[in-house]
């Protein structure tokens, strides 16, 4: 029954040839650090899903995003897990990346012919810490208030610009509502955006490459 | 993993250039590679139902929220309705949701045939939620939205309603009325 439904739909679809290069692909002998790109792909899908979760109750704005927040934590069911799962899943993503761009470095897998694989994958791992950053501030509490104020007041070391682009990151000269709803829609929206369009160049390019085999001694 | 080194790690199905060799059967005739697929598969449904069984609760949450006991809501004074007449009387009503609490104008219609018996009508059309009006010339309630008529006791006279206009149940304390949601 399944099978025939498969049969049905690949007739129409031919999912089983995109199956079969993406699931049934040839691969080298590996070993477990080989796992982390898809560690942080299953990280990235869980953020995705308790953002979701989390913008049906959280509100941008500054007489509320605490209230909300403190809402979503303590009253509903099994909020404390949604948002849990979302702020350990943004250490875990930041880990992960970071460790995928280590086990890379290691084994040399940036070389020919995969360095736009790896160029994607730099633009990722700026994406993850924006995503990072900007979540940061979206609790509204004083932690996430001063560490925005921190990270603004790096950002505007910046040779020439630095000023210019502070203001233009918080939305005026101080952290404001504006700051909140910006940081808010970049969150949710820009850098999604951005990160899925990338996250498929990201796989298209592993899938089309192949992946390297572990360096051997002499190599 | 390591007893098992020199089979291909990942056999393509279907694509026949390599099917040398069929896959490896067991006694239970279970291959290796449908097992791995069924565990792969069963373990993603089970991070699946974890996360997705309380995202339900969760999305349901607010709706699962109990206003508790109805309170008793003041409406006003006896002496402002009007013997015989349908008298709009409107009240304040806290209402909460979530985190915020916000005020909500109540406006219900107050009629009395001997000055101590109240009926209390909810001005809510029963139909889709429009409020009705009292039109004297017909001595009805009169909805905008469909066209529909309700009796001066609150029952539906024309148009499309399901049932009669909610009646509060209403109480007198000290030369006030007081109502309660039934």
């Amino acid at each position: 029954m399944v099978s025939k439904l498969g049969d049905w739909l690949n007739e129409r679809t031919g999912w089983r040839a995109t199956y079969t290069a993406v699931f049934l692909r040839k691969i080298p002998k590996i070993n477990w650090a080989y796992t982390l790109g898809s560690a942080t792909l299953f990280a990235m899908v869980i953020q995705i899903v308790t953002g979701i979760l989390l913008t049906l109750y959280y509100v941008p704005e500054p007489q509320q995003a605490y209230a909300s927040v403190s809402y979503i934590t303590n009253e509903l069911p099994f909020g404390w897990l949604i948002r849990g799962l979302h702020h350990w899943g943004a250490s875990a993503m930041v880990l992960l990346v970071v460790l995928h761009m280590v086990r890379v470095i290691i084994y040399g897998a940036y070389k020919y012919p995969r360095e736009f694989t790896w160029i994607t994958g730099v633009a990722l791992l700026l994406l993850t810490f924006s995503f990072g950053f900007t979540g940061y501030l979206l609790p509204w509490d004083q932690r996430a208030y001063w560490a925005t104020v921190v990270g603004t007041q790096i950002g505007e070391v910046t040779p020439i610009v630095g000023d210019t682009l502070r203001a233009v990151m918080l939305g005026g000269e101080e952290i404001s509502g504006l700051t909140l709803s910006r940081f808010y829609g970049a969150h949710v929206w820009v850098l999604p955006s951005v990160l899925l369009l990338l996250v498929g160049i990201h796989l298209y390019l592993v899938i089309r490459n192949g992946i390297t085999s572990v360096p051997k001694r002499g190599e | 993993m390591t007893e098992d080194a020199e089979q291909p790690v990942v056999e393509a199905e279907g694509s026949a250039a390599e099917s040398s060799d069929g896959p490896e059967t067991e006694a239970a005739g279970v291959s290796r590679r449908k097992l791995l697929i069924g565990s792969v598969g069963v373990m993603s449904g089970a991070i699946a139902a974890g996360v997705g069984v309380p995202a339900i609760f969760y999305v349901a949450g607010p709706a699962q929220e109990q206003g508790g006991e109805q309170e008793w809501i003041r409406l006003g004074s006896v002496s402002s309705v009007e013997l015989g007449a349908q008298t709009l009387m409107k009240a304040t009503v806290e209402r909460r949701a979530g985190y915020l609490t916000t005020t909500e104008e109540l406006s219900v219609f107050v009629s009395t045939e001997n000055g101590s018996d109240f009926v209390a009508l909810s001005n809510i059309c029963t139909h889709l939620g429009c409020r009705v009006r009292w039109v004297d010339e017909q001595d009805g309630f009169f909805c905008p939205c469909h066209n529909a008529v309700f009796g001066p006791d609150g029952s539906v006279q024309t148009g499309p309603p399901p049932r009669p206009l909610d009646r509060f149940e209403t109480k007198v304390e000290d030369g006030q009325i007081f109502i309660r949601k039934t």
